[in-house]
């Protein structure tokens, strides 16, 4: 699964940046399982086929439905430059069944080093 | 979720959708047909759409003569060169009325005037109906007081305030008037020559069916304020200086001819349903959706008796936002989520948090309103006890 584009864009009132961003893909439910990895996710489950928010606090949120092509994410604006290739490569890096975290663990890692020597000046 | 659902609007204080069919298609003739505005072009193979236009907002707000009736881009640029016309001269000693019901469109003009050291600004609260009463105006007034800018219908609450009551005060006490009146030109009958008012801002994409880069005010007297602009009007252009006619003395600069075209067919499309059958659709709409969302203990409505059609609401255990994504990808609603550029407003009613809001318009059905109201119970029913884990 891919990001394609993102289609629309605003500052929102809490201070974040929201884009939308269309998905080469149907979302499969397993991929907000796999979210669970790299921060929290909530579900309201019965809402359409599964309304689901990912929350990684300090860097973006990610909220969308299952079989939908579109996510809209938040991106904590200060640090934006630093984890938007990040979230590129949730979407990439997510297969079905068992996946290897380890290489996407240790770009989290060396990510979240960086933003936190930018928003609180230490790692 | 192989297909899109067909998409219902519901965010017509923002800007209406769809607009009628006269609208798109007299859009497309004023590109087709040789611009003919007065005093710009010769001959007169083409529609004169300035005139119109500057016509059918005047009928429809009741202005005599219509040249009091000023174009502008919209609302927001209408109301700042009001303020700044009336203001114009003004030093420290300048006192200013408003309300906490205001838009930004009028609280930042009035605010960066007062961070300028140039006005007093005094905001005065609204009560529990979502109305500022006379009252509490005359209270605020001093012998300082040059002006109130005040909204007419609230973008949040759908509130409408009593101007008659308040332009009444404001006069007895030599204090100028502007009503801000997005909200409210095209939803409910105006009467601008009977309204103690000396100025009312509108703008052409909401209820007026026209399209965005559209508005104007009216202005009853203008010798009360100065002009900020300057430049062609095709008119009297041996002088170097403004003309004083009205409207040129306030409209500088080529017009947005397929935006008036657009707004005259817009404004002509309301007169040929009539203000009072679009008022008896609003509130028959309106009140069955709070109606509705009223029977979920969830749901919070901010205003439950507004005067348009505009419902603000809250659902417990779910972020706004999150119902207005819900909403817009899983059923095709399109509603709006936020602080509505209202902030005053929102520290009031929900501590600053914001709101979902639905507004609608002449074209919203009644299956509609139906659908969106059994969307926004099945979230608030399954939003509580709060959101699970997967």
């Amino acid at each position: 699964m891919r990001i394609l584009r993102s289609v629309r864009h605003k500052s929102c009132a809490d201070g974040s940046f929201m884009k939308e961003f269309l998905l080469s893909d149907p979302i499969p439910e397993g991929f907000f399982t796999y979210l669970e990895n790299f921060g929290e996710v909530e579900a309201l489950p019965n809402l359409g086929e599964g309304f689901y928010k990912f929350e990684k606090p300090d860097w973006f949120s990610i909220k969308g439905f299952v079989g939908d092509t579109a996510v809209e994410v938040r991106f904590k604006k200060e640090v934006m430059k630093l984890t938007v290739d990040f979230l590129y490569l949730l979407f990439t890096s997510y297969r079905e069944g068992a996946v290897d975290l380890s290489r996407v663990k240790q770009r989290e890692e060396a990510v979240g080093r960086r933003v936190q020597e930018h928003l609180y000046g230490h790692t | 979720m192989a297909e899109n659902p067909p998409i219902i609007y519901l965010n017509n204080a923002a800007t209406t959708w769809p607009k009628p069919p006269g609208v798109v298609e007299a859009v497309q003739e004023s590109l087709a047909l040789p611009i003919f505005g007065s005093g710009r072009t010769t001959g007169s193979q083409g529609e004169d759409y300035i005139s119109l236009a500057r016509e059918a907002v005047a009928g429809l707000l009741s202005v005599d003569p219509p040249e009091h009736v000023v174009f502008t881009q919209n609302a927001t640029d209408s109301l700042n060169l009001l303020i700044q016309g009336f203001l114009a001269g003004c030093d420290a000693g300048c006192h200013v009325l408003t309300t906490a019901l205001d838009h930004n469109a009028v609280l930042r003009p009035l605010h960066e005037l007062e961070r300028q050291g140039r006005i007093r600004l005094t905001i005065l609260p609204f009560a529990e109906d979502g109305t500022v009463h006379p009252d509490t105006v005359e209270a605020a007034i001093t012998p300082e007081t040059r002006l109130m800018v005040t909204t007419h219908g609230s973008n949040v609450l759908g509130s409408v305030q009593d101007v008659a009551g308040i332009g009444e005060i404001l006069h007895d006490h030599g204090v100028y008037f502007i009503v801000d009146g997005a909200q409210t030109a095209g939803h409910i009958p105006i009467d601008l020559q009977a309204l103690p008012v000396d100025a009312y801002a509108f703008t052409g994409h909401k209820a007026l069916f026209g399209i965005a880069g559209t508005g104007g005010f009216y202005l009853q007297d203008p010798e009360s304020i100065a002009p900020i602009r300057y430049g062609g009007t095709g008119t009297d252009s041996f002088s170097l200086f403004q003309p004083r006619d009205m409207p040129e003395r306030f409209e500088a600069g080529t017009h947005n001819t397929p935006g008036l075209a657009a707004l005259a067919a817009g404004v002509n499309y309301i007169q040929s349903i009539g203000l009072a059958a679009i008022t008896e659709k609003a509130d028959r709409q309106t009140a069955f959706l709070i109606r509705e969302l009223k029977s979920e203990p969830n749901i919070t409505i901010h205003n439950t008796h507004p005067a348009l059609p505009i419902i603000s609401l809250e659902i417990q255990g779910i972020e706004n936002d999150d119902v207005g994504f819900i909403l817009a990808r899983a059923y095709g609603i399109i509603a709006r989520t936020g602080l509505h550029c209202a902030p005053l407003v929102h520290r009031v009613i929900d501590g600053g948090v914001g709101s979902v809001r639905l507004s609608l318009s002449w074209f919203t059905t009644d299956e509609e309103c139906r659908t969106a109201a059994k969307a926004i119970k099945e979230i608030a029913k399954n939003a509580n006890p709060s959101i699970s884990s997967p």
